[in-house]
């Protein structure tokens, strides 16, 4: 008797089918129980809300919201302990959590979940230990994911799905750690430089400099530069250098002051060539939560915990905006040669005047972005009536193709026409706001950077 | 003495020769040198299933061993005839089947193994419970406590239990309304998890527990080192229950809880000479 061979990865509808049951024969297969609608519509929000799901199928979705398992903890328990093994990944359907690292004689949290959020994916992914211990903070219902569901739902469908859950374990790990250095040693005396980066014209690659400046500063100084994204209203600094964010300067907003600074550096990703990214918003509807009080309240706390701060302020002068050139003490002005940009940016640069930014804290940018400029260099310094200090030339399709890979050009190649402006400008700035005594880093050599090693 | 006839010593020889070749294959799956399509497994002298159990002794689900194992056997349709074989007549294949689904963590066979825990023949159960165990997760937890539940506590249900259990599976079962025979055998697996998580439920059935469940979670709490519970601990050795007084005697001990020396001392002159024990046993731990 010849048996047609058996599906073993078939996606959908759920349930494997394993072999062929003759009637009265056989073991009894115990069902699972399958959630109700609402039931399984809640698990399946809970899991979209979750950024490392954004890119999973959605019937890889069911799948994993139908092998989820509800846990309720009440305030104050343990749900973690640091050091132990695990298996199972929680996300936070509805509550709170505290995240904690132990450290003889203290603790230090580092980090505040609150609804979407999930934890326990490096002992469950990578099999280490308990990294955190994690208590709740109020009544929480979590939705628990064990090692076997997930492998049982992703691994067959979506292997590469798998392939970034584990990176950005791995991610997450570094970023606890580094905090915990910070917060328990208080390394980091001195307050830092706050450098905004403003692009009056979209599409003139402020985003570009201000990633690739990050990355030329962060090579002098690793773990020391930070990128404070408010391009809004679709921040994706951390997307273009190959991050996945999980949190963000707008869920800030609610926080008491006690654990405001703990939860804000947990929110910083920590990329691997040395550069750090705080997102503004993760969503456009959370842009309207970043006040400029909150920004002024992140920016004291982050002053005392880096060397530079590179604000990327995007297109729109909003009220946070403007509280923010309050707080800087370097202006970047990134133009493209074209009469759009350049009328643009001799506005901003005169609003900017006007708001008291004196004239040597100002740089001018400009950033070719065609081989053939519409507009020469000599008749843009003549419309913004001032030289143009950085020069960044055509870099063909490599900005675009890094955006796509998730590089930082002025990491992983530093012979490009980005790197090389951001490098001039990072030069710059160094000069200009260097720390009396302060030895900085020997950048690496190139082709040496980090951001390969990922 | 009897000694072996010589035809059972060529039957010997044969099916070794046979085994190290069934070996030697595998490691070729492994090796990606080879394919599962000429494995033969049904051989119930040849003991198949020892021989793969050995190659993933100590390796987790993800490793590559297991892994290449897996998609080599699934691939060729051998594991499927392997799953098939969960529904033999014979006890011995059904053994067999259970062993290399657990060995090789097919999780997606959980159902149809778990099947086998009602099989009344011993053998077969226990070879279900143990493949739950070593596949792990919520659906093997979940089919050992339905197990437990039936047929009552059970050494190798519990031990399986707390082996294939989750993060927060038992600390949260402990905290619902649990059949009577469940929840003491919950705690046992709490205990025996070793799980700093489970110390707040195990506390509560210290409180508000039945006398059985009370005495597990004193020695539960004892096994996980909660020394938090210690002062709770000491409490329990003013019990009533002689159980209750011995098990949390030597939960004390197990914490090397200095401060209970006192209480400790107090019980060597007990009533009940297992407590007596107890207690010498626990000041011995304390030094």
């Amino acid at each position: 008797m010849t048996r047609a061979p058996l599906e073993w990865n078939r996606p959908a509808p759920g349930r494997p089918v394993l072999a062929e049951r003759r009637p009265n024969e056989g073991p009894k297969r115990t069902e699972r129980p399958a959630p109700a609608f609402h039931d399984m519509m809640s698990r399946l929000a809970t899991l979209e809300r979750a950024p490392v799901f954004f890119s999973v199928q959605e019937a890889t979705l069911r799948a994993l919201a139908r092998r989820l398992r509800r846990v309720k903890v009440a305030a104050g328990e343990m749900i973690l302990y640091q050091g132990e093994p695990g298996d199972t990944i929680f996300f936070i359907e509805r509550g709170r959590c505290r995240v904690v690292i132990e450290r003889p004689p203290g603790a230090v949290t580092v980090a505040l979940l609150a609804d979407g959020d999930f934890f326990g994916e490096a002992a469950c992914l990578l099999s280490r230990r308990q990294q955190a211990s994690v208590y709740a903070q109020t009544d929480c219902y979590l939705l628990a994911l064990d090692r076997q569901s997930l492998h049982g739902a992703m691994t067959s469908r979506e292997p590469e799905a798998l392939d970034e859950l584990q990176k950005l374990a791995d991610q997450k790990q570094r970023t606890f750690a580094d905090i915990t250095v910070q917060a328990t040693w208080g390394l980091l005396l001195h307050e830092a430089t706050v450098v905004g980066v403003y692009s009056p014209k979209g599409g003139s690659g402020g985003t570009c400099i201000s990633l690739n400046l990050v990355g030329a500063l962060s090579r002098r100084y690793p773990g020391e530069v930070l990128l404070l994204d408010l391009d809004f209203p679709y921040s994706h600094s951390a997307l273009l250098a190959g991050l996945v964010p999980t949190s963000c300067l707008a869920r800030m907003s609610s926080l008491p002051q006690e654990s405001f600074e703990e939860v804000l550096l947990s929110a910083v990703l920590y990329h691997a060539g040395g550069p750090m990214i705080l997102p503004g918003a993760l969503r456009p509807e959370e842009a309207d939560e970043v006040t400029p009080e909150l920004v002024t309240r992140a920016i004291a706390v982050l002053r005392k915990s880096f060397r530079y701060i590179v604000v990327d302020l995007g297109v729109t002068i909003t009220d946070s905006t403007l509280a923010l050139f309050d707080l800087t003490q370097h202006v970047v002005v990134v133009t493209a040669p074209e009469m759009s940009a350049v009328k643009s940016a001799a506005d901003a640069l005169d609003i900017l005047v006007q708001l008291g930014a004196p004239h040597d804290r100002l740089t001018v940018v400009l950033n070719n972005r065609s081989i053939k400029p519409a507009v020469t260099k000599s008749a843009v310094e003549r419309s913004l009536k001032r030289p143009v200090d950085v020069e960044v030339g055509f870099d063909a399709t490599r900005p675009e193709q890094a955006a796509v890979e998730g590089v930082i050009l002025s990491l992983t190649n530093p012979k490009s026409e980005v790197a090389r402006g951001a490098e001039a400008l990072a030069s710059l700035l160094d000069v200009k706001h260097s720390r009396e005594g302060a030895e900085a880093v020997p950048a690496v050599p190139p082709g040496a950077g980090g951001a390969e090693e990922r | 003495m009897r000694t072996a006839s010589p035809a059972s010593l060529v039957r010997d020889a044969h099916t070794s020769v046979r085994r190290s070749s069934l070996r030697r294959q595998l490691q070729g799956i492994v090796d990606g040198k080879t394919d599962a399509s000429g494995l033969d497994l049904d051989d119930a002298r040849l003991d198949a299933a020892a021989v793969i159990e050995n190659m993933t002794r100590k390796r987790s689900m993800q490793s590559s061993t297991v892994q290449r194992l897996v998609v080599a056997f699934k691939s060729s349709g051998v594991a499927d005839d392997v799953v098939e074989r969960l529904a033999a007549r014979s006890p011995q294949q059904r053994v067999q089947s259970a062993r290399i689904v657990g060995a090789l963590r097919i999780y997606e066979a959980v159902p149809w193994v778990a099947g086998l825990l009602e099989s009344r023949d011993r053998s077969v159960s226990d070879a279900a419970a143990r493949a739950l165990g070593r596949i792990g997760g919520a659906s093997s937890a979940r089919a050992l406590v339905k197990a437990i539940n039936r047929k009552g506590l059970n050494r190798r249900l519990v031990a399986e239990l707390a082996r294939a259990a989750p993060d927060l599976f038992v600390e949260t079962a402990l905290g619902e309304p649990q059949p009577q025979s469940v929840r003491p055998a919950l705690a046992i697996a709490a205990g025996l998890r070793r799980r700093r998580a489970a110390i707040g439920p195990l506390i509560g059935l210290l409180q508000t527990g039945s006398r059985r469940e009370r005495v597990i979670s004193c020695r539960a709490l004892g096994w996980i080192r909660a020394t938090t519970a210690a002062p709770l601990l000491a409490d329990a050795l003013l019990d009533r229950d002689w159980k209750i007084r011995m098990s949390a005697a030597k939960a004390l001990g197990a914490l090397r809880a200095r401060s209970a020396r006192d209480d400790l001392k107090y019980l060597r002159i007990d009533r009940n000479a297992r407590v007596r024990k107890a207690a010498e046993y626990a000041l011995g731990r304390l030094g």
